[in-house]
């Protein structure tokens, strides 16, 4: 645990040792409070479903750059084969690399609560729908995440790991949807719905857009994000042989 | 201390290593040699626990190497041969984080980062960014960070690689300064780094040990005989008569000389081939200019070695 910590730091403090952290950040909130406001006043309603709604695809792109970095960059510089001889177990580095990752997503994230801020001082929106919402928000990003690293690891180059990541989150969301389900469907009967049900990300993000945190939705993200970090633990452990 | 028994590992359809062992005991230096691509850096990486090997063991202080990796890791100092930096910390935020992983901290991660920087001779460029030092500075912090927790072995993959001579002097200076308290292996392919620093060497080639003991030793292993320089200010012919003339002189070979005449005398271990040579000398009232033995230099017994393994696999 104190292994993790430590790497912690050292990955968040990187995040912020480059420019990129910055204009990463500025792109994020200006990518969703422009698309956010685009449709805004059309609406005409008090709420953050159109934010909440983007928010699948934005991460889409916005995730797996923040992710490729994690273990890419290590074994680009070689510091992999330091990490891999200091006396802590290969999860406790992965650890401390993905929670710095997510610490850095949050940081982005809470620069869009100016959002929820505007919406209830122009009407009187459902907190309720808006804080389930940022849930479904962090646990979305969190298994975009565990996807970009399991990407990254896979990867030595950090462009590769970043398409491969961003292939990977299209795929889980693509899967989700019901004309993808039920064109799938009609190759092969029953395939379809299944994927959609179980690996599709949208009916289960879906529901906390509406104000429902459910156990089943929250079991499917943390599930998820927990066997990509997993394999990627296991993968390289498995490099060893 | 390190015990490493045959030890195999392959890459695809490349055997990197083929049945090493070989053994340190505490406080040996070694000297890990081998042309480029021999298997020093597997061998190394399956010691420090990066790698598993597909065969054999490594135990270090007993501790076996595949069971428990973090007990080993704890133990060792490591200098992979790329050195392994964040090039956007400085000496000291890298240093530190280092330390840390390994589990110091307060006055005791003080202490070592003062010892590090004193005995690597990077206080100058302590606050300087690691992406902007010269080669010479990176590989010492690289080195810096294998000493950090004041382990007791120290691996070391090519520590002089890529630093001019007067570096070259400074990292050997400083590995020299850690004999008798530290285990240490290092790898070269460069053969005028190992003899300075130690006398052991093990020297290693297609992934197969070929040699391993003291230098002097292995030279006679290779070389078979011994060798005698003489020279005399007198007639070459007939000093080369009587020099032939010796149950000692097994093999004779004149060499140019400015004035007189000058010989390369060679002859098996056992006999005396210095002494018969000068009672010789005494008996016919030659005055030499020079009479020495000339031990082998360890180019000599590598290129030798190196020879004699490649022709024995052709011939197999």
């Amino acid at each position: 645990m104190q292994g993790s910590l430590t790497i912690f730091r050292r990955e968040f403090a990187a995040y912020f040792n480059s420019p990129i952290a910055y204009i990463f950040i500025i792109l994020f909130l200006v990518a969703n409070a422009g698309l956010f406001m685009t449709g805004f006043f059309l609406n005409g309603a008090a709420d953050l479903r159109g934010f909440f709604g983007n928010l699948p695809i934005v991460l889409i792109l916005f995730i797996p750059a923040v992710s490729m970095r994690l273990w890419a960059e290590d074994k680009r510089l070689g510091t992999f084969e330091l990490l891999m001889t200091l006396p802590m177990r290969t999860v406790d580095v992965m650890l401390g690399k993905y929670l710095a990752a997510l610490a850095f997503y949050l940081v982005a994230l809470a620069g869009t609560l100016t959002l929820p801020l505007m919406v209830i001082a122009l009407g009187n929106p459902d907190t309720g729908a808006m804080f389930s919402g940022y849930v479904g928000a962090v646990l979305l990003g969190a298994l975009y995440l565990g996807i970009g690293t399991f990407t990254s690891g896979l990867m030595r180059d950090q462009i590769s790991a970043v398409i491969l990541g961003v292939m990977a989150c299209f795929l889980l969301f693509i899967l989700g949807d019901g004309a993808v389900a039920s064109t799938i469907d009609g190759w092969a009967p029953g395939l379809g719905s299944l994927l959609q049900n179980f690996l599709g990300l949208s009916g289960h993000y879906e529901m906390m857009l509406r104000g429902v945190i459910a156990a089943g939705d929250l079991a499917y993200f943390v599930g998820l994000t927990v066997v990509f970090l997993a394999l990627n633990t296991l993968w390289l452990e498995g490099r060893k042989y | 201390m390190i015990e490493v028994r045959g030890l195999s590992k392959s890459f695809g359809t490349m055997k990197a290593l083929d049945d090493v062992s070989f053994r340190i005991n505490r406080g040996e230096i070694l000297g890990f040699l081998g042309p480029n691509g021999a298997g020093k850096s597997t061998t190394m990486k399956i010691v420090t626990t990066f790698l598993a090997p597909d065969d054999g063991s490594v135990k270090v202080d007993g501790v076996d190497v595949l069971e428990h990796p973090l007990e080993v890791r704890r133990r060792i100092g490591y200098l992979p041969e790329n050195v392994p930096l964040y090039l956007d910390m400085n000496i000291h935020e890298y240093l530190t984080f280092v330390g840390q992983a390994r589990g110091l901290s307060g006055s005791r991660l003080r202490e070592r980062l003062d010892w590090c920087v004193e005995a690597c001779g990077l206080r100058s460029e302590y606050r300087k960014n690691i992406g902007e030092l010269s080669k010479g500075y990176k590989q010492r912090t690289g080195l810096a960070q294998a000493l950090i927790h004041d382990p007791d072995i120290l691996i070391l993959d090519e520590p002089t690689s890529g630093l001019d001579p007067l570096q070259i002097l400074g990292i050997r200076e400083l590995i020299k300064s850690l004999a008798g308290h530290k285990t240490i292996i290092f790898s070269t392919h460069i053969l005028q780094e190992v003899s300075p620093v130690t006398d052991r060497v093990v020297i290693i080639n297609e992934g197969r040990i070929i040699a391993d003991g003291a230098v002097d030793e292995l030279s006679r292993g290779a070389m078979g005989t011994n060798r005698v320089f003489v020279g005399a200010r007198l007639d070459g012919a007939a000093v080369e008569t009587a020099l032939r003339g010796l149950p000692a002189v097994s093999e004779l070979k004149p060499l140019p000389a400015p004035a007189g005449c000058r010989f390369e005398a060679r002859g098996p271990f056992d006999d005396d081939l210095l002494g018969s040579i000068e009672r010789l000398a005494r008996e016919r009232d030659w005055r030499l200019t020079e009479l020495h033995e000339a031990p082998y230099s360890l180019e000599d017994t590598f290129t030798s070695l190196i020879r004699r393994a490649r022709g024995l696999k052709e011939v197999a």
